[in-house]
């Protein structure tokens, strides 16, 4: 459904005329005017109104009955009374209504001072009641989930949370028990609430009934305040403002940008918070002694660092990692190529594309915004989880599909929590994502034999030809979000042949001709992994993807260099390549082999407590200063929230000190200034200030600088993806997924540690059964004489011949069974424990 | 006596089998429909000047034009979910004549292109739900159901649905989220059902009886039906007459006829031959009357001239050896019990008045709170969501206001009685403490 085309109308609301864009619920257009109408139940980003708390009654003139504001749209010439004695005695009483059985046991209730409900009770309350009867009572409060503690007498009904779970985050958990005056909030079953998105809910209540079991009696309103900054646990750079006390993070809320998050945050981002204040955390330098990581002077560290790096020469690798902002890889690009002499960096886990490939993938005329998946005619949503790798667009696509009619394609190895919302889902074989694009491609027209091809990619050949004629009909505003995933593949060329398989059907279904609301989104493996890209913290490309005078080694060469005495230092930047890596053995033993290795990190995940000679603390999130770059291209800005832990320097003034110490230029002494630095840098960020960014960021594509972006070179594509293997004797397909509970943050934080996922395997039942495989069982899964234990997972949607395990587990992680050498998935079998 | 359209052969045994009712003329009707036009179907319904018998009185005529044109599912649903208290009229139609509903719904749903059909029944009628399953079967097998009616070309599919017994599935949308599976809460209008309706689509709902009186209209001529009855109330009324009278039961008459005619007449006065205290004229939700009221006529504007209503037509007569408080707690526990909780003055207002007046009934009350009472009333009216806290607060506040010198000399009974009691048992323990002393 192609976006709608508003105007503007003029109305007038207590003798004020307003004007107002069309369409707009009264409640809304009203505020345009200074007029404020009290709600409860309305919520815009919940969906259509439900107008049933009946506390925005007003009188339009024309209509003999009070109406309900929130849900009566605006039209051309509409007389508004919202202050007559018949609205004001019609609020009055739902007011008084409300109150009837709410306790007002305001003091002692965390809401007190930041509440609707208080606030409307005092402005449009009769400040007096006539009720002498016993209110209703409840036990409270009670656990509605480990994170959310629910107070049933003072909840008012206006059954927002519901509504969020049954048709924003469609987890239809909540519901509403009993009838009438008796009716209460709950789960069906008494189960605890929980689900990616469920801390939502608290944000939503309009009193105090839902609140945080972490945040609770924690602070007061006048104890707090408010500080706006960026999430970076992944790419979907939701915009949060965290509440803070006494210089410490005690809360996270949403901090609404519609073109980024629609408000909404999934509960890693609102509770990790709570992993910047526990012991396991680095909050100092560390030195390596006997083989012992010991506290150590920032001096010392510095200069051990320097040490080692200038001891290497050049012969030093660098990785970046995903929550490294834009100034973190610009300050560590500028190290290895400025001072150490090596191009050996990279902050891609594998799968090196051209410049010239990954300029026409970034092209501004080609780039879907999260916005335009409101309203598109169709999205493919190709080789990624959404709610695992970018949660907060998992709920913008149900959105499209509910409110906007969008028609969604999954088209995904391992079955999609999308599925159920998918007009069509087709699967793939693990790893095979080439051999389907180029299917696809064929599908929409291409040259190629669709049922050869899907037969490679181990696909559903009608599924794939039904896809390609859905997307070719469903209309002109088509996108496809994809998934970095899509290209990590160690061998180049083969990565680049997905990426262009990717953009031959991209173009024929005209998606790179600049159309607006069409077009690609990417979501990338890391947090600011678009950022990183376009400053050229790539080992083959330079700062606005202009080729670079020399090339260096990507991640996966990076690893087999270390591991071949080739590289002898190793620079992390926010990242354990053991923990999170594919190829685990290959980086075990890359560590190892290192002379040196120089992390900087917030917690001593396995590679860096194992491996690492020096430790540099990272700054947690909401310590975090500088920008970051959105899958779309929206530029952030991260603003710290709470002062570093005493004596902590930034990575940004770690890095700079780094340059200096082995004689490099001091430029950046502060962190704008390396923000300078970096859009002089790249043509298309030029002139972006920190003030242009603001409070909600700036595309890039919608400046005059877009212009200087360079011309995309996409380079022969050819059809000959290699064939995904069947299962021979037995063996099943690995593939792989990272759910979004597995990071260091979730491990660390008291409140989400009961999320922290243990190893499944997740199985067909068929193939279980093959195996004598019951659900719940523990099995074994083997690879090359590597085994790994887990517990199996039968999925009635899980497709046959293939097995699916999570990465980021320690030993027992898919990774270990995983190497991106293999240009077809490993192969695993599966037995009982 | 009263024109018998509806319940004309209504005692005739074996009416709820199709053979018996196609010899009774019955299917000729649905037959002559298919063969006319559309809009000439929908344009003898207004014609008729038949208005909405399930209780809003809406032009039946008008609101079948609302169903937009176009080739896409359009849904029929009837609501059979009678319940309001008082009110059995459908129950007997549907138990006696399944078939006149059927064919009632086979026109209504060619006349607007609904495409799919549904009745949705209240639980409680296990025996009425068995009887419409079976004619509809026997409907399938006479080729007056199905995809292609009567080689037509028209095509319908009807199903039987059983409500899970809640008040609240008797409003139209609330109906809708039911039949969808869904919580029974009403939904917020607009969008009317003849828009988005059921599962989103354009839906016609109308009552038991209104479907059924399509067929009769077509029988006798549009001219003919609104001749009957008088202006704006044209046409036969089903009735259900409860309470304290000598021959309860469903009546049909022609609208206009007074109360006394159908109390006294039809019904066969009071029992003992004792006074009338009040009557509902519409369901336990109708403001109620008094005996000054009996001679008003019984149609749709004069009750609405009273400022009551005539609502289903289900007339509840409680006569002088009632208590109006007693009356007035009974309805207002139903409604409260009723009541989905959706929207606020009906939830906590009815919660509310229902807790004041069992205070009342105690004799722990005093005549101020009946103006909490009738000012909670008024707080609800017009305020809610949908009409079912009206429902309470209309006949509740009609009581107070029009009974409230009754009320007054309850409390006043009450207190007095409550008074003696507390200085019976002060003198009690009197009593014992001077024993105690004595000791």
């Amino acid at each position: 459904m192609p976006r709608p085309e508003i105007e503007q109308i003029t109305f007038t609301v207590d003798g004020r005329e307003v004007e107002a864009p069309a369409g707009t619920m009264l409640a809304d257009a009203a505020k345009l005017g200074d007029v404020d109408i009290p709600v409860f139940c309305y919520e815009p980003k919940l969906g259509a109104p439900v107008g049933a708390c009946r506390m925005c009654l007003v009188e339009i003139e024309g209509i003999p009955k009070l109406q309900t504001a929130c849900s009566t749209p605006v039209r051309d010439g509409m007389v508004v009374d919202t202050q007559n004695p018949r609205v004001k005695s019609a609020q009055e009483s739902v007011v008084e209504f409300l109150l009837l059985n709410h306790p007002l046991d305001c003091p002692v209730c965390d809401k007190g001072g930041e509440c609707p409900l208080q606030d409307i009770s005092f402005g449009w309350g009769r400040g007096e009641t006539r009720f002498v009867e016993p209110k209703r009572h409840f036990q409270k409060p009670v656990e509605l989930s480990p994170l959310i503690a629910i107070d049933r007498e003072r909840c008012i009904l206006c059954y927002r949370c519901v509504r969020f779970s049954q048709e924003v985050s469609e987890d239809y958990q909540l519901i509403l028990h009993e009838r009438g005056a008796d009716t209460f909030v709950g789960t069906f079953d008494g189960h605890p609430y929980v689900a990616p998105f469920s801390g939502n809910i608290m944000e939503l209540c309009p009193v105090g009934a839902l609140t945080s079991q972490a945040y609770r009696f924690r602070a007061r309103p006048w104890d707090i305040e408010q500080s706006g900054s960026v999430c970076t646990m992944c790419p979907g750079q939701c915009n949060v403002s965290y509440t803070v006390r006494d210089d410490r993070v005690v809360r996270v809320l949403n901090r609404q940008n519609d073109a980024v998050d629609d408000g909404w945050l999934c509960d890693r981002g609102r509770f990790a918070y709570q992993s910047t204040y526990v012991d396991e955390r680095v909050t100092g330098p560390l030195v390596r002694e006997n083989g012992r990581l010991v506290e150590a002077s920032w001096d010392r560290a510095l200069a051990t660092a320097a040490k080692l790096i200038d001891a290497a020469g050049d012969r030093v690798g660098a990785l970046a990692g995903g929550s490294a902002s834009n100034e973190d890889g610009w300050l560590l690009r500028r190290l290895m190529t400025e001072v150490v002499g090596s191009r050996d960096f990279d902050s891609r886990p594998a799968g090196l594309l051209s410049a010239g490939l990954q300029a026409a993938l970034d092209a501004p005329e080609a780039q879907a915004t999260v916005e335009d998946l409101d309203w598109a005619h169709a999205v493919l949503v190709l080789d990624t989880e959404p709610v695992d790798d970018m949660p907060v667009l998992d709920l913008r696509l149900r959105k499209g599909i509910r409110r906007n009619g969008v028609r969604l394609a999954v088209a995904t190895s391992r079955p999609s929590a999308l599925d159920p919302n998918a007009e069509l889902t087709v699967r793939f074989a693990p790893g095979a994502g080439e051999a389907f694009v180029c299917a696809l491609d064929a599908a929409i027209g291409g040259v190629g034999d669709v049922t050869g091809l899907a037969a490679a990619a181990g696909a559903d050949p009608e599924a794939v030809e039904a896809l390609g004629r859905m997307l070719r009909e469903a209309g002109d505003d088509v996108i496809v979000v994809w998934g970095e995933r899509l290209t990590h593949i160690a061998d180049p060329e083969r990565a680049a042949n997905a990426a262009r398989a990717l953009l031959k059907a991209s173009g024929r279904l005209g998606l790179l001709d600049g159309r607006t609301g069409s077009g690609l989104l990417q979501v990338p493996s890391g947090g600011n992994g678009r950022g990183l890209r376009e400053i050229g913290v790539l080992p083959n490309v330079a700062p606005g993807f202009s080729e670079p005078a020399k090339v260096g080694r990507s991640s996966r060469e990076i690893a087999t260099a270390t591991s071949a005495g080739e590289l002898d230092v190793l620079h992390l930047l926010h990242v354990d390549p053991v923990a999170t890596f594919p190829d685990r053995a290959l980086w075990q033993s890359a560590l190892g082999k290192a002379r040196g290795v120089v992390a900087h990190a917030a917690f001593l995940t396995e590679g860096v407590a194992a491996h690492a000679d020096v430790v540099f603390p990272s700054e947690a999130s909401a310590e975090k200063e500088g920008t970051v770059t959105h899958p779309d291209g929206r530029l952030q800005r991260l603003r710290p929230a709470v002062g570093k832990p005493e004596g902590t320097l930034p990575t940004w003034q770690v890095l700079s000190h780094l340059i200096t110490a082995l004689g490099g230029r001091a430029t950046a002494l502060t962190s704008m200034m390396v923000t300078t630095e970096i859009t002089e840098a790249v043509p298309f960020y030029a002139g972006i200030t920190h003030d242009e960014i603001g409070g909600f960021g700036v595309r890039w594509q919608d400046r005059d600088a877009s212009e200087d972006f360079p011309a995309g070179d996409t380079g022969p594509f050819s059809l000959d993806a290699p064939v995904a293997a069947a299962s021979p004797n037995g063996a099943l397909r690995l593939g792989s997924f990272r759910s979004v509970w597995s990071s260091p943050e979730v491990r660390h934080a008291p409140a989400l540690k009961f999320l922290a996922p243990k190893q499944r395997a997740e199985l067909n039942p068929d193939d279980a059964a093959d195996r004598g495989i019951r659900h719940g069982q523990r099995v074994l899964v083997t690879a090359d004489g590597t085994v790994v234990s887990a517990t199996a997972h039968l999925r009635t949607t899980s497709p046959r011949g293939s097995v699916f395990l999570e990465t980021g587990l320690g030993d027992e992680s898919a990774s270990a069974l995983q190497s991106t050498e293999a240009t077809v998935p490993s192969m695993v079998t599966v037995e009982s424990a | 006596m009263s024109n018998h359209l509806l319940f004309e052969n209504i005692d005739e045994p074996g009416l709820s089998s199709i053979e018996v009712y196609k010899r009774r003329g019955g299917y000729q009707m649905a037959e002559q429909a298919l063969a006319m036009a559309r809009d000439s179907i929908i344009t003898s319904l207004k014609d008729s000047g038949l208005r909405g018998r399930g209780g809003a009185g809406f032009p039946t005529g008008l609101k079948a034009s609302f169903i937009p044109q176009g080739k896409m599912d359009k849904f029929l649903v009837c609501n059979a979910d009678e319940s309001e208290p008082g009110t059995f009229k459908d129950r007997e139609l549907m138990q006696k004549n399944p078939h006149s509903l059927i064919e009632g719904m086979i026109i209504a749903a060619y006349a607007v292109g609904a495409n799919k059909a549904f009745i949705f029944i209240r639980g409680e009628y296990v025996q009425q739900a068995e009887i419409l399953e079976k004619a509809i079967e026997e409907a399938k097998a006479a080729g007056y159901i199905g995809e292609n009616i009567l080689g037509r070309g028209v095509e319908l599919d009807m199903w039987v649905h059983r409500g899970a017994g809640a008040y609240i599935c008797g409003e139209e949308t609330g109906l809708l989220d039911a039949l969808e599976g869904r919580r029974g809460n009403p939904r917020l209008k607009p969008p009317f059902p003849a828009n988005q309706g059921l599962y989103q689509g354009p839906t016609l709902i109308n009552n038991v009886e209104t479907l059924t009186a399509i067929t009769y209209i077509l029988k006798v001529g549009a001219e003919a039906y609104s001749a009957m009855g008088v202006e704006k109330s044209s046409g036969t009324k089903l009735i259900s007459v409860s309470g304290n009278v000598r021959r309860p039961g469903n009546y049909e008459i022609e609208m206009g006829m007074t109360g006394r005619d159908i109390i006294y007449g039809l019904a066969g006065g009071i029992e003992d031959d004792r006074e009338v205290l009040l009557w509902f004229p519409g369901g336990s939700s109708s403001p109620v009357l008094t005996k000054d009221d009996l001679d008003l006529p019984y149609d749709y504007d004069s009750l609405a001239g009273a400022k009551t209503m005539l609502g289903s037509g289900a007339i509840i007569v409680a006569d002088d050896s009632n208590s109006v408080v007693d009356i007035a707690v009974k309805t207002a526990s139903f409604y409260k019990h009723e009541s989905c909780g959706k929207c606020t003055p009906c939830r906590e207002g009815t919660s509310w008045t229902t807790k004041m007046l069992k205070r009342i009934q105690s004799g722990e009350a005093t005549p101020m709170d009946l103006d909490v009472i009738s000012s909670v009333c008024e707080q609800i009216m017009g305020n809610c969501l949908c009409v079912l806290g009206d429902a309470m607060a209309m006949p509740v506040a009609s009581m107070v206001t029009k009974f409230r010198p009754h009320f007054e000399a309850h409390i006043e009974e009450m207190r007095v009685q409550n008074e003696a009691r507390v200085l019976a048992e002060i003198a009690a323990q009197g009593n014992v403490l001077q024993g105690i002393a004595a000791d």
